[in-house]
């Protein structure tokens, strides 16, 4: 019996490479391959890295030379970062993936792809469902560069998926990432010695920790679903709240006044938000993960509450809230 | 009605592990407890003769300071400088200092039982006091399990919801927190969402009301939504249009059974006599109200009324007969909002009765 053949592209990213370190390590897995212009993060074993660009179109030649029967799609990028410019990270991540998608075309032997998608969809709305359910990706308009990408992404997809119905299509809506390992917008937003929040809201904020992200990713190659699911920790937790376990002040900065500052913050060079994130720090978001739980057949490992509890666990520095405990312990 | 109010249920999960500050605090206090309260502070020598307590207070910020210049951040010399102070104060510092490090609870829709339950006190006096409510028939709302609240709405500002959350929790044999719709509108002002999600409201959208059912909660529905709010003075006590009856659809897909709830004296508290429709365009408000005391007496006007008031739960009605597939069944839909109205609207009448003069 053969095992399965994994491609994965975004290798290089920290969720790209524990994905790769774990098929590689599973008896069902037979061959994995990884696609990056950056090599992966740690050593792999048997993983065999193709470096080359998402967007070029050697792609239409080297996807259909290694059979494989999976593609995990790991490569949208979330935010525009220093080396990455707004324009760069719309192609690599529409681009990047019709070239894909174009290659998949070209592999007769795919049985499955797996997206790694963004519950950015959804958007933050003031008055939202509280919990998104994956039908509801079309409530409101889609606001921000970041969503229409995504939102162009998903059809595309979509209309491969109903064009192979042979090839099962999983799209997963992930929530941002926090751990002591990742590198997020969260995890640079809360290492900041003072985080900027709009004055009066306090959003209900939802996040996944690494381990659990990485774990998602392993279940849903291995039993792919058709159509999205969410993927977030259970529970939600206030804004307010977060932040006072972090042990950070924060600066409430009234309405009008919050984007001219982050605005002069990224000019000198301080810190970045993109515009999905600071509408994420008015509204919040929350969404359902039954479909995760039920028809994936994982279930998080860490609450909303005990990732945060974890990340925070695990920072180095000044830390508010322990001060705090050894100050009444010490009474 | 029984004038000792019956303990509430504590529902609170706390966050892992026993409270910190509770648990240290009580062992800090053994050896030299401070004497009970209301006695002579621990230390200080102004307090026996001062008639203010103005040693706890000195020996407070003296502490305070202590605790600045030994390096701590400003929050742990508060909670460290506390151990001196009566304690009433003490337990609001430490109490205060808690929530200040993170420590405290919300579910997952950002209800925070503690902070509702701080507030709860001047709501009960609101009830008490200044609008005497008397409640009928608390005990026709179920005790546990998903139900479906479903009142008359009216007075521009949601007293008549507050004052239905109090009567549950200070009437009701086996209190429990209600959950409120609220208009999408308030969850854009800062504060004003923010403090609404805290106490239990959640914005008024079907996939919430769903959810917060099959998670076995009371939810509390105001169809007339601000059709209800903004109706004349001289409407008063007249039930608007309920909605499309998405609250029947709501019942009959969870299987919830409706208890139509009659407010009377809402209707009083603020007399809206006419509206301000540029000033709404301009904020986005549903509507700016116009009353004999807003907007000439500026923020005093937000004051409501000292009208009195009835609050009458009736006979729940179940719907679980219909099966959760008779939600799309319109007719049936229509005739059941229509009967949820009507009974309200006869028990609105017959309250305005028994309560006779509006204000006295």
């Amino acid at each position: 019996m053969h095992g399965r053949r994994i491609l994965i592209t975004g290798i290089g990213s920290y969720s790209g490479t524990e994905l790769a370190r774990r098929l590689e390590a599973d008896l069902e897995v037979e061959y994995v391959a990884g696609l990056d212009t950056r090599k992966p993060r740690i050593q792999l074993e048997k993983t065999e890295f193709i470096e080359a660009d998402i967007r070029s179109p050697t792609l239409l030649k080297l996807l259909p030379q290694t059979d494989v029967d999976t593609v995990v799609h790991n490569q949208i990028v979330r935010q525009p970062g220093p080396q990455l410019s707004a324009r760069a990270m719309h192609d690599i991540n529409v681009i990047g993936s019709l070239q894909l998608l174009a290659a998949c075309e070209k592999t007769p032997t795919i049985r499955a792809i797996v997206i790694r998608g963004s519950a950015g969809i959804y958007g933050a709305e003031p008055a939202a469902p509280q919990f998104f359910t994956e039908e509801m990706s079309r409530l409101y308009p889609l606001r921000t560069r970041f969503q229409r990408d995504v939102g162009e992404i998903e059809n595309y997809f979509e209309t491969y998926s109903r064009r192979h119905p042979h090839v099962t299509c999983t799209m997963l809506r992930y929530q941002s990432t926090i751990g002591p390992s990742v590198d997020t917008q969260v995890t640079r937003y809360l290492s900041l010695p003072v985080v900027p929040t709009y004055l009066g809201f306090d959003p209900r904020m939802q996040f996944i920790h690494e381990q659990d992200a990485v774990d998602a990713f392993v279940a849903a190659v291995k039993r792919p679903v058709r159509g999205a699911v969410n993927v977030a920790a259970e529970g939600t937790m206030g804004l307010t709240r977060m932040i006072r376990l972090a042990g950070k002040l924060s600066l409430p900065l009234l309405g009008p006044a919050f984007n001219p500052t982050v605005t002069a913050a990224r000019r000198v060079g301080l810190f970045s938000f993109s515009p999905d994130f600071r509408r994420l720090l008015r509204y919040g978001r929350g969404v359902d993960v039954s479909r995760l739980i039920e028809e994936v057949g994982f279930r998080p490992a860490y609450t909303m509450e005990e990732a945060v509890a974890d990340y925070v666990a695990t920072q180095q520095g000044r830390r508010m809230a322990l001060t705090v405990r050894q100050a009444v312990a010490a009474r | 009605m029984s004038t000792d109010r019956p303990s509430r249920t504590r529902t609170r999960t706390r966050g892992a592990g026993p409270d910190p500050a509770t648990a240290t605090g009580a062992a800090a206090r053994g050896p030299d407890a401070p004497p009970p309260r209301g006695g002579a502070p621990r230390r200080g020598r102004h307090a026996a003769t001062a008639p203010v307590p103005l040693g706890p207070a000195l020996a407070f910020l003296r502490d305070v300071r202590a605790g600045l210049d030994a390096g701590s951040n400003p929050i742990a010399a508060l909670a460290g400088a506390t151990a001196g102070l009566p304690r009433d104060v003490r337990d609001g510092l430490d109490a205060a200092v808690r929530r200040m490090s993170g420590n405290y609870h919300e579910d997952e829709w950002g209800f925070d039982e503690e902070f509702t339950e701080s507030v709860y006190p001047l709501l009960e006096t609101m009830y008490d006091r200044w609008w005497r409510v008397q409640a009928e028939g608390v005990r026709n709302v179920p005790a546990h399990g998903r139900a479906l609240l479903v009142a008359n709405h009216a007075g521009i500002l949601p007293w008549d919801a507050t004052m239905m959350g109090v009567a549950m929790l200070r009437e009701h044999p086996l209190p429990r927190y209600p959950r409120f719709l609220v208009l999408n509108w308030a969850f854009e002002l800062p504060y004003v969402g923010s403090t609404i999600r805290k106490v239990g409201g959640v914005p008024a959208s079907p996939y919430n009301a769903m959810r917060l059912l099959e998670q076995e909660q009371l939810v509390a529905v105001f169809p007339e939504g601000v059709k209800g709010t903004s109706k004349d003075f001289k409407d008063r006590y007249r039930l608007q249009r309920f909605g499309r009856g998405g609250f029947v659809e709501l019942a009959l897909r969870t299987g919830s059974p409706i208890v139509p709830v009659a407010v009377v004296g809402s209707e009083e508290i603020y007399p809206k006599v006419g509206e301000l429709p540029l000033l709404a365009r301009l904020t986005g408000a549903p509507f700016v109200p116009v009353t004999p005391t807003f907007p000439l007496l500026g923020p005093l006007g937000a004051v409501p009324l000292p009208s009195k008031w009835r609050i009458e739960f009736c006979d729940p009605i179940d719907v679980s007969e219909y099966g959760s597939d008779a939600a799309e069944d319109r007719a049936l839909v229509f005739e059941l909002s229509e009967r949820v109205r009507d009974t309200i609207q006869q028990k609105l009448y017959e309250n305005l009765v028994k309560r006779g003069s509006a204000f006295v």
